[in-house]
């Protein structure tokens, strides 16, 4: 996992939850461990039993009206403590101006103090989804991302078997890239993967034979996408003889990325072979599963329905002597 | 699975001209290649994946290969790496 200091999460976020940094500056390089945030009520109390001094702390009016209401000796020693467990940060919302020996022992302690326009409640959820993003476990897959009638497709196989060249005709019937080669992929919750480009990738791509291509230049922002999530994985795989392919499309074959569960199509490639055609069939298809429909399975019914009824018939027959 | 770390001697870094040296030398191989630098890894036979690492003079990167030819893929890329991929 990366390491997420205190200056990355503030240079990150300041504009978004208005931050200014008051004191303790000296800190700003101390590490986030925790993806958590907490209201350090119970401990400005003087309880710290189960006290989580890794999380990021944030001060609402209402502990910090507390703090107001203590004699000058007492509000000393309760802001000490809670400084001397080496938490990474506190955040005042509101805009509610710190007592001044606050600022001292933030300085001292070299724990950074920031105020907030925000209310409390905006910028736990702010800084909750942040960190959920910061933290969120990640993997560099080679391959291509494309939505394709916004259902997020992930193109695998082998270099030069032709993921960039499906994806680019892929673009040119409308459809959009999210990347090429390198697709950053991020675990956003327990079932939800998403995938994205690196900054410098960009919307690049090489086609063999042409070379770097620019396709938000070239086909402009329609054809491009910054992130989407993973709904399905397709396999390019050589077209060979002995391997067994799906001809039903009765069992579904999964993939695990980071834990999570995906469908995985493999599609046999041959000379001929119409893949942008075969994408647009695969992502419709999975869209008519999400709807409840199954087509192969359909089929299936249909079947064996006609096999039921010619039996009825044959049965009926065979006892008829008239 | 073959491991090497290496580091980018030449002054301009990993820049196209060597990537395209370092793609071709990989693809040569039928393992499967990887370089990682940081928290990045990418597939050492595409042009982009290497490019992406921007490898600059004096950094680290790790070259990885898989497959029946594994010693002797790490061992070509590691040499272009070493000779700075003919340039100073």
């Amino acid at each position: 996992m990366e390491k997420i200091t205190v200056r990355e999460f503030f240079d990150n976020r300041k504009e978004v939850l208005e931050l200014t940094l008051l004191s303790g500056a000296d800190g700003l390089d101390s590490i986030l461990e925790s993806r958590e945030v907490q209201r350090p009520s119970m401990a400005l109390m003087g309880w710290y039993e189960e006290f989580a001094r890794e999380r990021i702390q944030v001060l609402g009016r209402n502990e910090m009206s507390y703090l107001q209401s203590l004699s000058p000796d007492k509000l000393v020693e309760v802001i000490e403590k809670l400084f001397s467990y080496n938490i990474p940060c506190i955040i005042v919302s509101k805009n509610i101006v710190p007592p001044p020996a606050m600022l001292e022992i933030s300085d001292r302690r070299k724990i950074p103090l920031f105020v907030s326009r925000l209310s409390t409640v905006e910028l736990m959820n702010k800084i909750s989804l942040w960190l959920d993003n910061a933290f969120a476990p990640k993997v560099y897959i080679h391959g291509t991302m494309v939505d394709v009638y916004g259902v997020g497709m992930l193109y695998t196989g082998k270099s030069g078997i032709g993921k960039s060249e499906c994806a680019l005709d892929l673009v040119e019937r409308g459809h959009r890239l999210v990347a090429d080669d390198v697709v950053e992929i991020k675990k956003h919750s327990e079932n939800v993967l998403i995938a994205s480009g690196t900054n410098l990738l960009g919307h690049h791509m090489e086609i063999r034979g042409v070379g770097i291509i620019d396709i938000e230049r070239l086909f402009g922002v329609r054809a491009i996408r910054m992130q989407k999530r993973i709904e399905l994985e397709v396999r390019l795989v050589i077209w060979e003889e002995l391997e067994d392919y799906e001809r039903l499309g009765l069992e579904k074959q999964f993939t695990t990325i980071l834990g999570v569960k995906i469908p995985i199509v493999t599609i046999p490639v041959s000379p001929g072979k119409n893949l942008t055609a075969i994408s647009e069939v695969i992502a419709m298809n999975h869209m008519l599963e999400v709807f409840g429909e199954n087509p192969a399975m359909s089929f299936v019914e249909r079947l064996n329905e006609e096999i039921r009824r010619k039996k009825n018939l044959r049965d009926y027959l065979k006892n008829d002597f008239e | 699975m073959v491991e090497r770390e290496v580091t980018v001697v030449n002054q301009l870094g990993l820049h196209a001209r060597p990537a395209v040296l370092l793609v071709k030398t990989a693809s040569q191989f039928s393992s499967d290649v990887k370089l990682s630098k940081d928290d990045i890894e990418v597939n050492a036979k595409s042009i982009m994946g290497v490019l992406i690492l921007a490898a600059e003079k004096g950094s680290k990167v790790k070259v990885s290969a898989e497959g029946p030819d594994e010693e002797d893929a790490v061992e070509a890329i590691a040499k272009l790496f070493a000779d700075g991929f003919g340039e100073k």
